[in-house]
């Protein structure tokens, strides 16, 4: 028992770890796996000595399965290194590790933004218990999300350029090292595969082109972003000193004027890309916004829509109540009851999870006008809207705390002093400042007040 | 050495949850996801790449501005299409795609076009070895 592993200590210790097996990362997986293992069985044992025994044999074990993981795996037979297998199939001159590098700080940087305001957005609309988000400022949603869409707009000739640069890499000779070496090939695919699919996805929905994505865009889109996140760390772990080397040392280095001049390209494609669609939510610049899917100014009473009546399946008849339910028991309101009660304005934007934005000034009802008349505390509820939609995912939409009691949220009846269209929700809809246009719920039939028990 | 192996023991772990968010997940669609997955892995790496790669061995001739130009137009072509195909536009909504993108996207093609002319014309001398 204790000579077993000394033994297998001693021989790993003076086996010479195969300079390849560098990029698999065998010394942090040696330092820090045995450590851990044998902290594990440690807590179990019984006495001090055994414990240590124990821990040595586990050391031995993990060392043992990590040399398994990174032994040499034998070559496969030369004759299959054919086409872009062969040494030197790809010539040109511009790629370097150096070249790669930049654009993967970039690219790294550009699906961190995303990823961060991708998750605010879904946790706004899913928000957990733990989750807040406030009603101001009024445009924070509004530019979260417009940063969203134009910085994954962006992210295409950042992948694009990125992935050729390491192209030829997916031809490297032996294809398998190692199982190690496997391992971290099959992340990299994976991190490729999820990066594509954010970008391209991303894409056909602001396009609303959903018949290519056999899936529903928002949860596929959820849940890869997780999967590239994760491929992304992986690849930042595993390529840490590569990149830092790349990156450093700048005189001794042959000039590259070829990377420079591709770069910049990168960037002027990325800076094309942003002018000619951010239009679609900063309004100075919508005439530049030549390939942007929605102008601010473009729709019924100069505001774009989303779903159509037609496509909600609404008809409104004359006999519309709206029927608001509190502690204070139910009540139905018709649109001359709204109409008699104390009318406000309120200038906000709609702001849709696809990235355009476009304000309008609102005419109607405040919500906390409407609590009190139910008989809650607009200080306390939470108020749950729902449409005369019967289906569809948005059909209904919760509002906490904050946004119930800030007097700009309001059950809009008018905008821009006309009623409203029957594309933005007439007779009734909801506007509340910093949300996504989700959850404007539009064509409101009913409100139910809930106070904090 | 420590931030790497935390790195790599970070992303797997979040691997791992968005795999089991993708398979059992509130209104999971994993197949899908999965035939979508690979199709934009394959389609890069065995139709876009070949493609884009020969295209490049044509005009490399050309010279550097030229090829920075095609980079951008590719992007540029990339954002473009399914807003020229147009057919995410539904018939009852006219704020969807309202703008002529096929004619916007040839006018930002010409402007590409004329810069790289440009940029090559009144480009300073170069050494003789560069081109």
């Amino acid at each position: 028992m204790v000579r077993n592993p000394r033994r297998a200590l001693k021989s790993n210790a003076e086996r010479k770890v195969p300079a390849e097996a560098d990029r698999a990362m065998p010394s942090d997986a040696e330092r820090t796996v045995p450590s851990d293992a044998g902290r594990a069985v440690g807590g179990d044992g019984d006495g001090g000595g055994e414990r240590a025994m124990k821990g040595h044999a586990t050391q031995a074990v993990a060392r043992r399965v990590l040399e398994r993981v990174n032994a040499p795996l034998p070559m496969p037979p030369s004759a299959l290194r054919r086409g872009p297998l062969r040494e030197g199939a790809f010539r040109s001159r511009l790629r370097s590790e150096r070249l790669t590098s930049v654009l993967g700080v970039a690219l790294g940087v550009a699906f961190g933004v995303c990823f961060v305001t991708g998750l605010l957005s879904h946790l706004i609309q899913h928000p957990p218990g733990w989750f807040w988000w406030p009603s101001r400022p009024v445009w924070l949603y509004r530019v979260t999300q417009g940063v969203h869409v134009a910085t994954g707009l962006a992210c295409v000739p950042l992948l694009g350029v990125k992935l050729w640069s390491v192209f030829p890499r997916l031809f490297a000779w032996p294809p398998i090292r190692s199982i190690a070496h496997a391992a971290e090939r099959a992340s990299v695919a994976a991190l490729v595969a999820a990066a594509l699919f954010q970008v391209v996805s991303g894409v056909l929905n602001i396009a609303h082109w959903y018949a290519p994505m056999p899936f529903f865009f928002t949860t596929g889109h959820y849940w890869v972003a997780w999967l590239a996140v994760g491929a992304l760390l992986v690849h930042v772990g595993v390529q840490l000193p590569v990149v830092r080397e790349a990156l450093r040392r700048r005189k001794d280095r042959p000039p590259e004027p070829g990377r420079r001049a591709l770069l910049t390209g990168v960037a002027a494609a990325a800076g094309l890309i942003t002018l000619t669609t951010v239009g679609q939510t900063v309004r100075p610049l919508s005439g530049l916004g030549l390939l942007a899917p929605r102008r601010p100014g473009i729709g019924p009473q100069g505001l774009p829509v989303n779903k159509t009546a037609v496509a909600a399946g609404i008809a409104v008849d004359a006999g519309y109540r709206l029927v608001l339910t509190g502690p204070a028991g139910e009540t139905s309101l018709g649109l001359a009851a709204l109409n008699a009660m104390p009318q406000y304005t309120a200038s906000l934007p709609i702001a849709c999870v696809e990235g355009w934005s476009a304000g309008a000034t609102w005419g109607g009802v405040r919500l906390r006008d409407l609590v009190t008349l139910a008989g809650g505390d607009p200080e306390r509820a939470t108020v749950l809207v729902e449409s005369l939609q019967r289906t569809g995912r948005y059909r209904a939409s919760t509002l906490p705390p904050e946004h119930v009691r800030d007097p700009l949220t309001l059950i809009a009846l008018r905008i821009g002093g006309e009623v409203l269209h029957l594309d933005h929700g007439y007779p009734a809809r909801l506007i509340a400042p910093n949300r996504p246009g989700v959850l404007q719920t539009k064509w409101v039939g009913r409100i139910t007040v809930r106070m904090p028990r | 050495m420590k931030t790497r192996a935390a790195l790599v023991a970070a992303g797997a772990a979040l691997m791992a949850y968005a795999s089991i968010g993708l398979l059992v997940g509130h209104s999971a669609q994993p197949i899908g996801i999965a035939v979508f997955l690979l199709a934009v892995l394959v389609g890069h790496d065995l139709v876009w790449m070949p493609v884009a790669l020969a295209a490049g061995l044509l005009i490399a001739r050309c010279g550097m501005v030229a090829r920075v130009a095609a980079v951008i137009a590719a992007s540029i072509g990339v954002v473009a299409l399914p807003l020229v195909l147009g057919h995410g536009q539904p018939a009852d909504n006219p704020s969807v795609l309202p703008l002529h993108y096929g004619r916007n996207l040839l006018l930002i093609l010409l402007v590409i076009t004329a810069a790289a002319v440009v940029r090559k014309k009144f480009a300073r001398p170069k050494r003789p070895r560069d081109e």
